[in-house]
């Protein structure tokens, strides 16, 4: 057996984590706060949408996926105080005003005809840009300060991924004719100009750049 | 996307025929009826009867479409109440999970139906389950569904359980075994927010526990569920407990489902003798 008092590397060999990062306790705070509105509305209208739409193979996946949200929303909401912010609803908003104005876009189509608008919204346009803004910040920020923000970003995109997989899925097996594939990509545009405007999840800066 | 969605916008495709629950009871082919004109020595759902096999397909048809408007109600939750303002987030939160849940159970039955031979659209859906979730008061929600409807499935739960254990049907009992921890689970979670969110509102927590009372006794279904031997479905008082009713509570649900038993008699009695006199008529 080898020698329990012999000095070893603190950091072993194949661990290459390093201290700098790119964000301040503040601006984790400031993300982690847009990242939980951005997660709220979008388990609040994956449940709402449950209702109104008559694919039942999809009423059951939104019912699912509703709830990957609602936990995320729920990690970022514990996280808030310990990035001192222990009134987490102070920074429980969205990145600005196009932010909301996206959300509201996204969340309009209601009518049982409108299936492909609804998943276009969350599937084509929102669920990416998540996948976006939780990777930039992943590999951005410090690997040793901020693990526990690691560790759930790495949780939600799991998450992220599987369902933008069973959202195109659904889609791609929905959309039947040229025209379908025209609706869809008229909606993804017009919601793409919305978050573009948004800068982001997070706002200007979801992933660099500004 | 609207706030509060009707009952009559519920989206489906073509299989689903719904019904309302007037309709339902209205039905001149009222099994209670014709089974106490026989005289049988029960009506429990028990692989003895002959008519065992229809009404087991039956019944996992009404869990299946139940579930469906169960997720339907706890995403409506999700999405009808502002957060803070209207509803807690951790009560959302809870309404999320039980959305998830839900459609495991509309997997799950789906699935069970599939192997007792039914398929989906074979029965009516009554809507009478979402209605209760229509409430513009999340407490009154979690009152009528949580602690009312989901009481109901742990009722029938506990009631296909047994009719898998007894007619030798594992995959049936396991699968209803699990539901049946999840809908205990449900039910403890409204138990939960309705005594939290009134702590200091006696008054609505009394508006909340008689519009449960009301739904308790629509979703007895006019006394399908009672501890009677006449009702196919009992009363399961010890998931019950574990979910949270007291006993006094308990006793109050066996009485108004008893009381619904009969009234249901006396209402199928009247349909059938007009629907006589209506063919007598002609």
């Amino acid at each position: 057996m080898a020698d329990p008092y012999k000095p070893r590397a603190p950091f072993a060999p194949w661990d290459r984590r390093q201290l700098p990062g790119l964000f301040d306790v503040e601006e984790t705070a400031r993300r982690v706060g847009n990242y939980k509105w951005a997660e709220m509305k979008l388990f609040e209208a994956l449940g709402g949408w449950v209702a109104t739409v008559p694919e039942l193979d999809v009423k059951m996946r939104l019912g699912t996926h509703c709830y990957h949200h609602a936990w995320h929303a729920e990690l970022w909401h514990k996280r808030l105080p310990e990035l001192r912010e222990m009134n987490p609803d102070r920074l429980t908003q969205p990145a600005n005003d196009a932010m909301v104005e996206f959300v509201a876009a996204l969340t309009e189509p209601e009518a049982p005809e409108l299936t492909i608008e609804k998943l276009v919204g969350v599937y084509r346009v929102y669920i990416p840009h998540f996948i976006s803004a939780y990777t930039f910040h992943m590999n951005n920020t410090s690997e040793i300060t901020d693990a526990p923000t690691i560790r759930t970003l790495k949780l939600a995109l799991q998450d992220e991924f599987e369902d933008w997989r069973d959202g195109e899925m659904m889609l791609q097996s929905l959309i039947e004719t040229p025209e379908e594939v025209d609706r869809a990509a008229a909606h993804q545009a017009k919601l793409e100009k919305l978050i573009l405007a948004a800068g982001g999840i997070a706002g200007p800066g979801s992933i660099g750049g500004n | 996307m609207r706030k509060f969605f009707p009952v009559d916008s519920l989206a489906r495709d073509s299989r689903f025929n719904q019904i309302t629950m007037k309709q339902s009871q209205a039905d001149p082919r009222s099994s209670l009826i014709a089974q106490e004109e026989k005289r049988p020595k029960t009506n429990r759902l028990q692989p003895s009867r002959p008519d065992a096999s229809d009404a087991a397909r039956s019944l996992m048809h009404g869990i299946f479409v139940g579930e469906i408007q169960a997720l339907e109600g706890a995403g409506r939750t999700c999405h009808d109440f502002e957060t803070g303002t209207e509803a807690p987030f951790a009560l959302k939160l809870d309404m999320a999970r039980q959305a998830w849940d839900e459609a495991r159970h509309v997997e799950i039955s789906v699935k069970l139906s599939e192997w007792m031979g039914t398929e989906i659209g074979q029965y009516a859906e009554n809507t009478v389950l979402f209605e209760a979730a229509c409430s513009t008061d999340p407490v009154l929600r979690l009152a009528g569904v949580n602690r009312a409807l989901e009481g109901l499935a742990i009722d029938v739960f506990t009631t296909m359980k047994e009719f898998g254990d007894i007619a030798g049907d594992p995959f049936l009992e396991f699968c209803e075994d699990w539901m049946l921890a999840d809908e205990v689970t449900h039910v403890k979670m409204g138990s939960d927010w309705l005594r939290r969110i009134t702590e200091n509102d006696p008054e609505r927590r009394k508006k909340a526990l008689e519009f449960q009372s009301v739904v308790d006794k629509i979703f007895s279904f006019g006394g399908t569920r009672s501890d009677s031997q006449e009702s196919p479905i009992g009363l399961a008082r010890r998931f019950r407990e574990l979910a949270g009713f007291s006993d006094d509570e308990v006793e109050d649900i066996a009485d108004v489902s008893l009381r619904a038993l009969e009234e249901r008699k006396a209402f199928a009695r009247q349909a059938q003798a007009e629907a006589v006199e209506q063919f007598s008529a002609s």
